[in-house]
């Protein structure tokens, strides 16, 4: 157990050689900084991406519509029917008359639809139900399930198969974009973990002799390696500090276009797709975690007796 | 106080040590003596806890060092201090750090290191250049500056391994002046080297290595190589 006396020797051995030896504590930190710069971009891709696919997926929905001779007592009934099932979400139903009100209201700029629609007698819309589920995957089901006989009198056309192969290719790109950030952040780990691994065998090298005398007059393994800990650590600090002033234009100007592209009328940071603070404390232990890591295996072979 | 017993080590297929038998006692000064690759060297590793033996046994006042446990290591090694030929001073430390940085690995409270390191600087002489860099100091010296590191944290067995074999006659007498006067202050002194002279000089126990086997013991020694 190290005293009290040799725990802040540590930290403050830890500072002096991280200011002494400036330039190598500059090499270390670019390096890491690279490192982190590699890390965020990678998740902010994949969060926006991740982000992209929710809004997209959520605008997906089964929408039923019924004939004009169906009773809205039998399709309230259906409504409640459907809520039934666990794996529906929401079910909104839209009346006839409803439907040509929103209609006439979207297009109410639009003369020539608005004098079509007068000339009519009758309402041409149909009263329909708009079903959300669950998961994506579920759709098929719910849409097979209406296919019922006992819904043949009442419903007109299910319009889930337009939607399927985009339902379809969507759960492919998700599972592939999950697949590859895995692989990516593994991959990036490992090659992060031998660049930061080999600038810290260098400063542990360019100190070798400090380690054999303090190995020599007793000093403990933990006290040996200490200070190089807490110099891992300062790198790890100011990489992450560099990295977020990196990327931060990133989060103010390019992010918010990609997402009001995407889902128009929302902001990103209202909309919590993630916060900063949040990338900030990861970038933070991704690299203190790296950094202890690779210090750990660098000093080992020095601290073999 | 140590006790060599029937020690047998290898390096690959080379047999560095071959049956050493040894007995020191507290407060002696000896010199180990033969010629490079006798063995000394590797008697001192063992000590430090550096190497294991492959066979036989080291005691340390009683305490087998190859059960000591690895952590415990670095407490054994608090009670010796090591002395190299080449120094291995931190040329970017001063006198005085040189010797507050073995203290302060060690444990030492602020106040004892301020109390301890002038005092220790002026035993081998050095008092006054105690913010002098080990690069503006002679060899004589820098060496004086290592026994100094090697005594900061008070060691009952003093190691010097070769430290007079980069120095000139008169520094060298120096160097092996001040190793008396440490030992005449109760610290046992093992003195590895293969300088004649100044080991017929001081008249101490000599023990003589030879390829990995103690060849001679005499009590108030002559290093004779001829006949070793």
């Amino acid at each position: 157990m190290l005293d009290s006396i040799s725990f802040f020797r540590i930290i403050k051995t830890g500072f002096v050689n991280f200011w002494r030896n400036w330039l190598l504590s500059s090499a270390a930190t670019m390096v890491m900084t690279i490192t982190l710069v590699i890390f965020a971009v990678l998740f902010l891709l994949f969060a926006l991406t991740n982000y992209s696919i929710i809004t997209i997926k959520d605008t997906i929905d089964v929408s039923v519509y019924f004939k004009h001779a169906a009773e809205e007592q039998q399709i309230l009934s259906i409504k409640t029917e459907l809520e039934q099932n666990s794996k529906i979400k929401r079910v909104d139903y839209t009346s006839a008359l409803d439907a040509l009100k929103n209609f006439r209201d979207k297009h109410a700029n639009d003369p020539l639809i608005t004098q079509s629609l007068n000339e009519l007698n009758d309402n041409p819309l149909p009263a329909t139900l708009n079903i959300k589920a669950n998961k994506l995957e579920d759709y098929p089901e719910i849409a097979d399930s209406l296919k019922n006989d006992r819904y043949d009198g009442f419903i007109s056309e299910i319009n889930f198969e337009d939607t399927r192969p985009i339902i379809e290719r969507l759960n492919k790109i998700l599972s592939f974009i999950i697949t590859a950030g895995i692989i990516l952040v593994v991959v990036f780990s490992l090659i992060a973990i031998l660049v930061i691994y080999n600038t810290l065998t260098l400063t542990i090298y360019n100190r070798r002799q400090e380690v054999e005398i303090m190995r020599l007059v007793g000093a403990t393994n933990g006290y040996i390696r200490g200070p190089f800990v807490v110099e891992a650590l300062l790198y790890s600090f100011f990489a992450t500090v560099i990295t977020c002033l990196l990327v931060s234009p990133i989060f103010s100007n390019i992010l918010p276009k990609i997402a009001l592209f995407v889902n128009p009328g929302i902001s990103v940071f209202n909309q919590n797709i993630f916060s900063f603070w949040i990338l900030i404390l990861l970038l933070f232990i991704t690299s203190a975690i790296l950094s202890v890591i690779s210090t750990f295996l660098a000093i080992r072979k020095y601290l073999t007796v | 106080m140590i006790k060599f017993e029937n020690v047998v080590k290898y390096y690959g297929n080379s047999k560095a040590l071959d049956g050493v038998n040894l007995d020191i006692h507290h407060g002696e000064f000896i010199s180990l003596v033969g010629m490079s690759g006798a063995g000394k060297t590797t008697m001192f590793k063992i000590l430090l806890g550096e190497e294991s033996v492959d066979r036989g046994k080291v005691l340390i006042d009683g305490i087998d060092i190859s059960e000591v446990r690895k952590q415990d290591m670095p407490l054994l090694r608090r009670r010796i201090g090591m002395v190299f030929q080449d120094m291995k001073l931190l040329p970017a430390r001063t006198a005085y750090e040189n010797v507050s940085f073995a203290m302060e690995v060690c444990g030492f409270s602020r106040n004892i290191i301020e109390k301890d390191v002038p005092k220790i600087l002026s035993i081998v002489g050095l008092g006054h250049k105690a913010k002098f860099f080990p690069d503006q100091m002679s060899g004589g010296e820098k060496q004086r500056l290592a026994i100094a590191r090697a005594l900061s944290h008070r060691p009952v067995l003093l190691l010097a391994d070769e430290p007079t074999g980069n120095l000139d006659e008169i520094n060298a007498g120096e160097v092996l002046e001040l190793l008396l006067k440490i030992n005449r202050l109760g610290t046992t002194v093992i003195l590895a080297t293969h300088a004649v002279e100044l080991v017929n000089k001081i008249k101490k126990k000599v023990i003589t290595v030879k390829d990995g086997k103690i060849v001679r013991e005499q009590e108030i020694g002559k290093y004779n190589l001829t006949s070793s």
